[in-house]
């Protein structure tokens, strides 16, 4: 990692000095703005890191179903990058944390397997000046929406982290002989069950691995994403995506809902 | 408001262990909810605290081959393999070419359906070995999907939802958790007029269509030298098997409600062209099986909303 960007950009520095200034950037919607003011934060930026990575290749037997450790590794490691830079960004701005982070992967047609992965959100600060960021001193990140970020405040949650696992698999081509002996039966086939719900597991383990550094009593809005990327269909990202989340109170400041039935659909 | 939200009788469903990682995931920490933020927060206001995001899958080999062939001219009607439906058509024109279809009929594939609940129950079995693995009451937001993986042959099942427990009541008798599709907002309306969760349902019908020389030639939407209107007619043997592939979904759905309810049941039938004429209609019906456990509360006079979304 020796030769890693280490420093922002010269025109990062500059739009974030401008920034510093009071001008503000913001990819939320007018609704998102109104709450994310209205439960004490003021965004500060729009805020982005990304990473080009070679992800590599790795030989995998042709008739096994294992996890491809590099590619993992590869994966996790270049979304990690993307997102410490955006922090770093966050941070460059005194944020108290990011929200509204989305996190996607390009393919470029330059790049033989290479792939850019890209961090971005809205940095935002808290009006009281009391510090919102996480255990590890870094602002939080999240992919809540303004809406979200605004419930889960009353429910006595805050947000600590953006939280990921992902496990990069192998499927097992099945052979002639395999394939032959369950013909004309619509059947089972519990090697792959298994090896899927374990591929599965092993990222959702990770993502909750990251939740637990940072002391989060859960993670809200799971998502688990399937992605074959350019390896063909017999290998496999599980991707899960979090956002972990503290109780700081137990007061609950979440108006007691109304049963409502609404005229429109 | 957690009322309602009691224990059910326990089944046999036999199922695998849990992977060593998903058993250190309900060990440790954190909760994991799949729920959105505004799910999350009406559960809690419920009194229903996440405790995991729970998984069950089954992949099953997959193939849609039929039992039975083309009837061609002088084949005869398929009998035997299904169980149920079965209805056939014969040439009127009383012509014998290696061309025409002199039969066709429609019949209830029923080792598809079979199969399909073998991946189905499976994976839903499992999920709920998940969620009783994390001490829950029950499991609220599921979702369902069946997907073919990759160029296998293989379809898998998959079912995911949110476990959660009611808090402060005590840890669940030896029952299985009730299930829903239903989450936080949807829920609580409904655990409001009185209908508390049983289990999510589903089940689906398949239905072979082997088009005769009639079928034939309409879906062609040319009239031949059959004297047939190429304009606008009904084909017989497909709306049979359109009426059939869902009253045989409503039927079975019936057997697995015992006595309770169908509550917010939907019904997507899809048709896989086989060859002119000739298809292969599927109709799964889903819904939250759901029991009656207080009298109707009318619930408030419907009002229109303005809201900041």
């Amino acid at each position: 990692m020796s030769d890693a960007p280490q420093d922002l950009p010269e025109g990062a520095s500059r739009r974030l000095e401008e920034l510093e200034k009071g001008l503000f950037t913001s990819d939320l919607s007018v609704n998102e703005f109104l709450l994310i003011k209205e439960v004490g934060f003021h965004p500060l930026g729009f805020v982005m890191g990304s990473s080009i990575y070679h992800t590599g290749i790795q030989t995998r037997k042709w008739g096994q179903s294992q996890e491809l450790t590099k590619l993992t590794g590869a994966m996790y490691e270049a979304r990690e990058l993307a997102m410490t830079r955006m922090e770093e960004e966050a941070a460059e701005l005194g944020a108290d944390g990011v929200v509204g982070v989305r996190l996607d992967v390009n393919y470029y047609e330059w790049g033989k397997d290479a792939a850019e992965f890209i961090a971005v959100g809205t940095a935002v600060k808290a009006e009281s000046g009391v510090s919102h960021r996480n255990k590890l001193g870094k602002p939080f990140t999240s992919d809540l929406s303004g809406q979200d970020f605004w419930t889960l405040m009353q429910t006595g949650y805050i947000p600590q982290g953006l939280v990921m696992g992902t496990c990069v698999y192998h499927i097992a081509h099945r052979g002639l002989g395999q394939t032959l002996g369950s013909a004309g039966q619509n059947v089972e086939l519990p090697n792959f069950t298994q090896a899927l719900y374990e591929a599965r597991e092993l990222a959702m383990t990770r993502m909750q691995d990251e939740a637990n550094e940072l002391d989060a009593s859960g993670i809200v809005g799971v998502r688990l994403e399937e992605k074959s990327h350019q390896w063909g269909s017999h290998t496999i990202e599980f991707l899960s995506l979090g956002t972990a989340v503290v109780k700081t109170s137990d007061q609950v400041t979440l108006p007691t809902p109304l049963t409502i039935i609404s005229l429109d659909n | 408001m957690a009322d309602g939200l009691g224990q059910l009788p326990a089944d046999d469903g036999q199922v695998p262990d849990l992977p060593e990682a998903a058993e250190r995931r309900f060990s440790e920490g954190a909760f994991t909810s799949g729920l959105t933020v505004p799910d999350f927060a009406a559960c809690l206001q419920m009194g229903l605290e996440p405790v995991g995001y729970v998984q069950g899958f089954c992949v099953m080999q997959w193939q849609w081959y039929g039992m039975g062939s083309p009837f061609g001219t002088f084949g005869s009607p398929f009998s035997g393999g299904t169980r149920g439906y079965t209805e056939s058509w014969q040439c009127p024109h009383g012509y014998v070419s290696a061309e025409h279809r002199g039969w066709g009929q429609n019949y209830e594939q029923s080792w598809i359906e079979d199969a399909w609940h073998q991946g189905f129950d499976g994976a839903y079995s499992r999920m709920l070995e998940e969620a009783s693995a994390a001490g829950a009451h029950g499991v609220v937001g599921v979702t369902d999907t069946s997907q073919p993986l990759g160029d296998l042959g293989v379809l898998e099942f998959r079912v995911q939802g949110t476990a959660v427990k009611v808090a402060g009541a005590a840890p669940p008798a030896d029952g299985r958790p009730w299930t829903t599709y239903l989450a936080g907002q949807r829920l609580a309306k409904s655990i409001e007029a009185g209908l508390a969760p049983v289990s999510i349902a589903a089940t689906v019908a398949s239905v072979r269509v082997w088009a005769y020389c009639v079928t034939e030639y309409l879906t062609e939407g040319s009239s031949g030298s059959w004297g047939y209107q190429s304009a606008a007619a009904e084909i017989d043997q497909m709306s049979k098997a359109h009426m059939a592939v869902r009253r045989i979904a409503r039927e079975q759905i019936r057997g697995r409600l015992d006595h309770d309810s169908l509550h917010g049941a939907s019904m997507i039938t899809s048709e896989r062209e086989l060859g002119q004429g000739d298809a292969e209609l599927q109709c799964i019906l889903r819904g939250n099986r759901v029991r009656r456990f207080k009298a109707f509360d009318p619930l408030p006079a419907p009002r229109p909303t303005v809201r900041l979304l």
